[in-house]
């Protein structure tokens, strides 16, 4: 398995990686200080090849741009409680209505560039299940990695869970083990070492809105960089 | 004041922007914005994009710049790995680019000739240099063309007038070498 991944090195530092491929090379990344040194190691090196280029004229309006989108962080720092139980009302609010148009809504469409973090979902026995990407427009894409076994008046539930406070979000359902992307719930932009997972369902869907079947796959998110 | 500039090291200004000062984020943007504009410009080739992926990337680091982690390499080359993954993202998601003229013969050599001179531009002290000279030409070409420019293999392996498998085998076994070389 290792040896696999050390393989890869070259195509990952070139950036000939995409896919499934490179959400579990960077998930591996993250456990195996080893092959983590390997990247940074050729990366460092191929990087005087970068350093050659000429630097270019910066547009006068470039950073103003960049600074007016630096306003949402705001939001993100650490809220009072009473903030935090209002929003969670306003978060249950929303999804309600997230849960209600998940279902239908869900389907394959593009997705945006960049994901915002990245969980490899690991089920009982230690195998990587599922890769989520959770986007900065609340959607989330799916991409199954083991065949997962629904049974007829049963559903796939994806669920995170923002912080303590809020709990467990349901971020829609699918029918079957298929890449699938979710329109997700309106919820605080996530955050590295957020829990995702996996559940089966009675169809349409967990009927008390936290998980109540069994976990398929869960595992903790990461940015990329 | 330009030497208290220097002074202040990317680290320095990372571990600042981590804690939200906002003139931290500015001053590395001013030290670093046109080089990273011109990083993301050889793969992306378009001003426009090149500058939205700049913009990216350092809201990006704004709100992370509290992951950036020195043992894993210099805070340049973290923002250098930032611009490079946008800009292949959005090369490769094709939709969002007119690329057209990027099958063009013209616009392939223009990319070709980039790649060629970055590795003619490296120092010669540079031990990467040292190491490319020691691959066959075609191959460094093969690796030179994936690297800075971001071709993918099947354009490598059109420029090159070489098959496919071909082309990767080239670029997985150059790779091999120079990791050897540069050990």
């Amino acid at each position: 398995m290792s040896a696999a991944f050390d393989e890869q090195v070259g195509d990952y530092v070139l950036g000939l990686l995409d896919g499934a491929d490179l959400a579990a090379f960077e998930a591996q990344l993250d456990r195996d200080p080893g092959l983590a040194e390997r990247v940074a190691m050729l990366r460092g090196r191929m990087q005087a090849l970068d350093d050659t280029v000429i630097p270019a004229d910066v547009p006068s309006g470039l950073w103003k741009r960049i600074e007016a989108e630096l306003e949402p962080t705001a939001a993100l720092a650490p809220a009072s409680r009473a903030q935090m139980r209002q929003q969670s009302w306003l978060l249950a609010a929303s999804i309600v209505i997230a849960a209600g148009i998940g279902f239908v809504a869900g389907q394959q469409f593009s997705k945006p560039a960049q994901p915002v973090v990245i969980a490899v979902l690991v089920s009982d026995d230690a195998t990587p299940g599922a890769i989520v990407e959770a986007f900065a427009n609340n959607s989330v894409h799916i991409v199954p990695l083991e065949a997962f076994d629904v049974p007829a008046g049963k559903v796939l539930e994806v669920w995170t869970k923002p912080n303590e406070e809020i709990g467990a979000v349901s971020l829609g359902r699918f029918a079957q083990s298929q890449e699938i992307v979710l329109d997700g719930a309106t919820l605080p932009l996530p955050q590295a070492g957020q829990l995702y997972e996996i559940t089966l369902e009675d169809a349409p869907g967990s009927p008390t809105g936290k998980p109540t079947g069994p976990i398929l796959a869960k595992g903790l998110a990461r940015s990329p960089i | 004041m330009s030497d208290i500039r220097q002074a202040i090291t990317p680290e320095t200004l990372l571990a600042r922007v981590a804690k939200a000062e906002r003139a931290a984020l500015a001053a590395l943007f001013e030290s670093e914005a046109g080089r990273l504009l011109a990083v993301a410009r050889r793969i992306v080739r378009r001003s426009d994009l090149a500058e939205e992926v700049v913009q990216e990337t350092f809201v990006a680091v704004w709100q992370r710049a509290g992951q950036f982690d020195p043992a894993r390499g210099s805070a340049r080359g973290w923002l250098t790995t930032m611009v490079r993954n946008r800009a292949l993202n959005l090369l490769r998601d094709g939709g969002r680019l007119e690329f057209h003229d990027a099958t063009t013969l013209e616009a392939m050599s223009a990319r070709e000739h980039d790649a060629v001179s970055a590795f003619q531009t490296l120092p010669d002290s540079e031990g990467l240099k040292h190491c490319l000279e020691q691959l066959d030409e075609p191959k460094r070409r093969a690796v030179l063309l994936t690297y800075v420019v971001g071709m993918s293999n099947g354009e490598v392996a059109e420029r090159l007038a070489v098959p496919l498998g071909t082309a990767k085998s080239w670029i997985r076994r150059s790779i091999a070498a120079l990791q050897e070389c540069l050990r």
